[in-house]
């Protein structure tokens, strides 16, 4: 399981970040950072994104 | 024991610079710290402010500070056969220049004697044994270190008041551990999506496009910049993207259709979004030695989604009573509790009036739209806007009965 990220789409706005209930994400100027070890893999990252530039791939 | 700061503020947008301003006009050392290399930039914002938020802020806006000037509003309904123009004092306005009106906030709160660091992020609460807050962890691009510093670029620096204004992203809350959760159901989010444009031919109202087909429980806009650029975006439910469907995708396919004909030569010279939450403000803004205020509080206006006047106020507030209490030599939540108490008299009935008419917005599909919009005029908006939903929503259920359960909040 993980958490992508397409930096070709991502406009590092921060929704993400925001909604992320285990602080599992960063922004970081134009980075978007993710802690494997914190998340929980509940979506809230992908449903918010205004850009659909990241994904929890659950496989 | 000595600190570093009396107040920390963390982040400059209007909510921070604010109230850092206000607690080092109080005479309390204070220090405002933003992670990004330039405060204002870049923006993530349409940018609409009504003239009533600038009132009352002590601010002289500078020509820079604003692009336009706005003598009302247009709402269109979703056909787009039907608008409704309010032209009054109260819907008067400015699309700003964020990059230059945050700076200009920021600069104010220096001129008042607060010490400003850039390019310096808050990534952790540094608490004492009695688990109080007592400062902050960054890490800096501008702060030299000492010759025993040995941890990189991380600092901590202490203060008796931290106060979050970290905005929608809201994580110093939450690093703080004193019990206030900024996270809520997506449901109370909206998700942004914006592009700033040039060939919009616009006058001087800003445009509110209602349509459940393009930005399901939220709605378009146009804020023009000048005569020929604008911002152009939209809001949808944060529950509302998925399997395939996001903001993006939402703001394209209305340009490209039904706004064709407008938006046919226009260009993009600039992409914004991100995260707006448009419930209510959290319950709990303060705890021992700690405020969060501002978006990071969910202070935004429940209906049009805007945060810059709330985030003001909401600094001028916090700043002053941060100020007070480093006066007071008493940083405990009981006295900090003055900021929470002040927040909720001025402001919680109205903002709880406009989120029951959210609501109740929320609840209506496009057809609804369309038939409100032949049957409500401008007064009727102005109504609403202050508050005095019975008559208009009786208006409206004279047409629509079948509506009575989407809008028996507004008639009680
Ligand atoms: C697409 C979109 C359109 C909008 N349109 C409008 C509009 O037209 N009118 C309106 O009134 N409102 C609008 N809003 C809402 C408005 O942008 C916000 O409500 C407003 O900026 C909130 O001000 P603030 O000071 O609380 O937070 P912000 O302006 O978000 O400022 C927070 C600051 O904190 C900094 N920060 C965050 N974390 C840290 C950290 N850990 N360390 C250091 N610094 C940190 C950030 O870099 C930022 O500068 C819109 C929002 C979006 C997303
Ligand atoms: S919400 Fe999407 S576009 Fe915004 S920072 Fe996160 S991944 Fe990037
Ligand atoms: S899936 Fe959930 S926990 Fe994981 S990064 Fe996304 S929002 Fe955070």
């Amino acid at each position: 399981m993980s958490v992508k990220i397409d930096k070709d789409k991502c406009i590092f706005c921060g929704a993400c970040v925001g909604v992320c209930p285990v602080m599992a994400l960063r922004l970081n100027n134009d980075r978007i950072e993710w802690d494997a070890d914190k998340c929980i893999y509940c979506g809230n990252c992908e449903k918010i994104c205004p850009a659909n530039a990241i994904k929890v791939e659950k496989k | 024991m000595m600190t570093d700061y009396d107040v920390i503020v963390v982040g400059a947008g209007p909510a921070g610079s604010i109230a850092a301003r206000e607690a080092a006009k109080k005479g309390a050392k204070t220090l405002l710290i933003e992670r990004k290399k330039e405060i204002g930039a870049p923006v993530r914002c349409g940018e609409g402010i009504g003239v009533e938020h600038i009132k009352g802020m002590d601010i002289e806006l500078t020509k820079n500070d604003y692009a336009s000037v706005i003598n009302g509003a247009r709402l269109v309904s979703p056909d787009l056969k039907n608008n409704i123009t309010v032209r009054t004092e109260q819907s008067k306005g400015y699309v700003l220049d964020r990059k230059s009106f945050d700076k200009h906030l920021a600069m104010e709160a220096g001129r008042a004697g607060a010490d400003v660091m850039v390019k310096t992020e808050v990534i952790d609460v540094i608490k004492d044994k009695d688990n109080k807050v007592k400062g902050v962890k960054v890490v800096s691009g501008i702060l030299e270190a000492s010759s025993d510093h040995t941890n990189n670029d991380v600092y901590d620096i202490t203060c008796n008041v931290l106060i979050a204004a970290d905005g929608a992203e809201s994580r110093v809350a939450r690093m703080a551990g004193v019990g206030i959760n900024t996270i809520r159901p997506l449901s109370e989010y909206d998700s942004g999506y914006e592009y700033e444009m040039v060939n919009v031919d616009c006058d001087d109202l800003i445009e509110l496009y209602f349509s459940n087909e393009y930005a399901p429980r939220g709605y378009l806009w146009i804020f023009p910049k000048g005569k020929d650029s604008a911002n152009v975006g939209v809001g949808i439910g944060g529950d509302k993207s998925d399997n395939g469907i996001f903001a993006k995708k939402y703001l394209d396919e209305w340009i490209k259709g039904p706004m064709h004909e407008r938006f046919k030569h226009a260009q993009p010279v600039a992409i914004k979004g991100g995260l707006i939450p448009v419930g209510s403000s959290l319950d709990r803004l303060v705890a021992d030695g700690f405020m969060v205020i501002g978006t990071a509080a969910h202070q935004v206006d429940p209906i049009h989604g805007g945060g810059i006047g709330l985030a003001m106020k909401s600094g001028l507030m916090a700043g002053a009573v941060a100020g007070d209490a480093i006066n007071n030599n008493d940083y405990s939540e009981s006295f900090l509790k003055r900021f929470e108490n002040m927040w909720n008299e001025k402001l919680g009935p109205k903002l709880k009036k406009r989120l029951l008419l959210r609501k109740a917005v929320e609840q209506l599909n496009d057809n609804d739209f369309n038939s409100i919009f032949n049957t409500l005029d401008d007064n009727d908006i102005n109504l609403l806007l202050e508050g005095k939903y019975k008559g208009v929503a009786l208006k409206v259920l004279k047409n629509r009965p079948q509506l009575l359960k989407s809008l028996k909040a507004l008639i009680v």
